[in-house]
């Protein structure tokens, strides 16, 4: 492996600790892209029209970073259509959405806290499979889940109830995560398909649909594993302190 | 533009960029905003680019996304205050009832709706989702209408309003990809693959598995995000190493590599907003008290990654 070809590893290294320094994700990935283009001694602009009497910007026969950009840029436009369903989502949520899924959530009758976040965590994977992609922490999480979760709690000693709200969390990642690739034109799904598609290989987005469904399946055995083991721990946590 | 037709995927993005440019004016004209013009300037770029990406010459359309960044970067887009009434949004709730989610499901029929079709007519069934996207927005939007009785202003507005809390990020998917089609130009996947392959032998597919699983979680650890680490290990490592060499359905690798690498998202701090937001909402004594508890439950369905795209090469 030769130097030139270490420098190419720049981008990914600009990656990492801007993202790191939490730097402005948007222009971190658009420098990491443009370095990358030209220490692998790819031009600025490809050689043709009025670019071609330009010097030190184009090189003959090759293509230019920032054409390669714009192109990548246009074709996966795709990515963003999500753009043409913020009218109505917005109208509706304006009118209750939020509101009418809380009092979906309020009609939740479990006996454990446990319970009640499996319920919670399926409830999340209907979105995912409806592609509806919602920040459940600040909105479902904080004002629901956490008070009907510690009304069911059978104790309520610090420690129990900080153990609740780290698995009242983790049920929103969990539900969220995974099951949102159970739709083709959810973010994760259309950039697999784009990333792919510039590699060169075109795949289905009802395929990446199909080999998604044993992984949420899994994560929801997994996630009913755990917190049925938080049950039983918090029942021994509630007899410790009888 | 000869093959620009009504059902097409190019007049879902004009559609798109007209709803951009709709966007952008009334945020050129939206006094609460400290940032308006950077912010205006912001979302009708993007909707230029969406009306005209599929005709504009390409070096243009790269230079208005270095613009795009540029505005981002240098802190010019932000959002307006919006004043909302929870005695009248509860009032309307009430009065609307469960059928508030009608024209939010319409646009998940649509999405299925117009695959079928397209793939009944022996059409691409995944532009049939995205045409089925796009129609079902525009769909939803006159059900919505129909529904609240609003008028189409408040429509755009509230569209405007969730467009710009989620911000110049909405663009980071399409920037990432096309950070991969960059990455594969220059070359940066060859020399990744070159690198693995002096450490594993290029027929060990499953030491290649654990590799390219485990480079997909502890990338995404670092920087916190599945996205920004999949272009990065697609074109270094899943295609040049296992999907080439082993002829493996590409679907299947992407995206058990994809979710792979959500196992690094639940263990890092860096994914602050499922991790240490939460944790700060519901008062926690421990920042990382989240983070601890998702450990088990991440290394464990980590490992099933691992084991199902093994397996699922061998058995293929």
């Amino acid at each position: 492996m030769n130097i030139q070809d270490l420098l190419k590893l720049a981008g990914v290294a600009i990656i990492v600790v801007g993202l790191a320094l939490r730097l402005r994700t948007t222009l971190v990935v658009v420098v990491a892209a443009l370095v990358t283009g030209l220490v692998a001694g790819l031009p600025l602009f490809s050689h043709e029209g009025f670019f071609q009497h330009l010097p030190y910007l184009t090189k003959p026969g090759q293509t230019g970073v920032i054409n390669t950009l714009g192109k990548a840029f246009a074709d996966n436009r795709l990515m963003t259509l999500f753009i043409i369903t913020l009218p109505a989502i917005g109208l509706a949520e304006r009118y209750g959405l939020q509101e009418r899924s809380a009092n979906l959530i309020r009609k939740i009758r479990a006996a454990t806290v446990g319970r009640l976040l499996i319920i919670y965590q399926l409830f999340r994977a209907l979105h995912g499979l409806m592609g509806i992609r919602i920040y459940g922490h600040p909105s479902f999480v904080r004002p629901l889940i956490f008070p009907m979760s510690a009304g069911a709690a059978q104790s309520s000693d610090t420690d129990s109830i900080e153990k609740i709200k780290a698995a009242n969390a983790a049920a929103e990642n969990y539900g969220f995560f995974y099951p949102q690739n159970l739709s083709p034109v959810q973010a994760g799904i259309l950039l697999v398909y784009g990333v792919m598609q510039g590699i060169g290989l075109t795949v289905s987005v009802w395929d990446l649909v199909k080999y998604s469904i044993p992984i949420v399946v899994a994560s929801i055995i997994f996630a009913v594993a755990q917190f049925s083991w938080l049950d039983r721990a918090l029942g021994k946590m509630a007899e410790a302190k009888r | 533009m000869t093959n620009v037709s009504l059902f097409s995927l190019e007049a879902v993005y004009v559609l798109t960029g007209v709803t951009l440019l709709i966007f952008a004016l009334m945020t050129f004209a939206d006094s609460t905003n400290p940032r308006r013009v950077g912010s205006g300037c912001f979302w009708l770029t993007l909707g230029v680019v969406f009306m005209f990406g599929g005709v504009a010459p390409h070096w243009l359309t790269g230079l208005l996304v270095l613009f795009l960044v540029a505005l981002d970067g240098f802190g010019k887009v932000g959002r307006g205050r919006v004043e909302t009434d929870p005695v009248k949004q509860a009032e309307h709730a009430r009065r609307l009832g469960d059928r508030v989610f009608i024209p939010v499901l319409a646009i998940p029929i649509a999405t299925f709706a117009f695959a079928l079709v397209f793939r009944r007519f022996g059409m691409d069934a995944n532009r049939g989702a995205l045409v089925g996207l796009g129609f079902g927005g525009l769909a939803a939007m006159f059900v919505c209408l129909k529904l609240t009785r609003s008028d189409a202003r408040a429509l755009m507005n509230e569209g405007r309003r969730l467009n710009e809390a989620m911000g110049a990020v909405n663009i980071l998917p399409q920037l990432l990809a096309s950070l991969g089609v960059i990455f594969t130009a220059a070359g940066v996947g060859s020399v990744i693959a070159q690198g693995i392959q002096r450490i594993i032998p290029a027929d060990n597919l499953f030491l290649l598995v654990l590799a390219n699983c485990l480079g997909m979680a502890l990338f995404t650890s670092f920087v916190g995000n599945t996205f920004a680490a999949f272009p990065v290990i697609a074109t270094g490592v899943l295609v040049p190493l296992i999907v080439k060499p082993f002829g493996v359905n590409p679907a299947m690798a992407a995206i058990i590599t994809l979710t792979a690498g959500s196992s690094g998202t639940l263990m890092s701090p860096m994914a602050a907003n499922y991790n240490i937001v939460p944790a700060a909402l519901l008062e926690m004594r421990d920042q990382y008290g989240v983070i601890k508890f998702q450990i088990p439950y991440a290394l464990t369905l980590w490992s099933f990654h691992v084991l199902l795209l093994w397996l699922l090469i061998k058995i293929s």
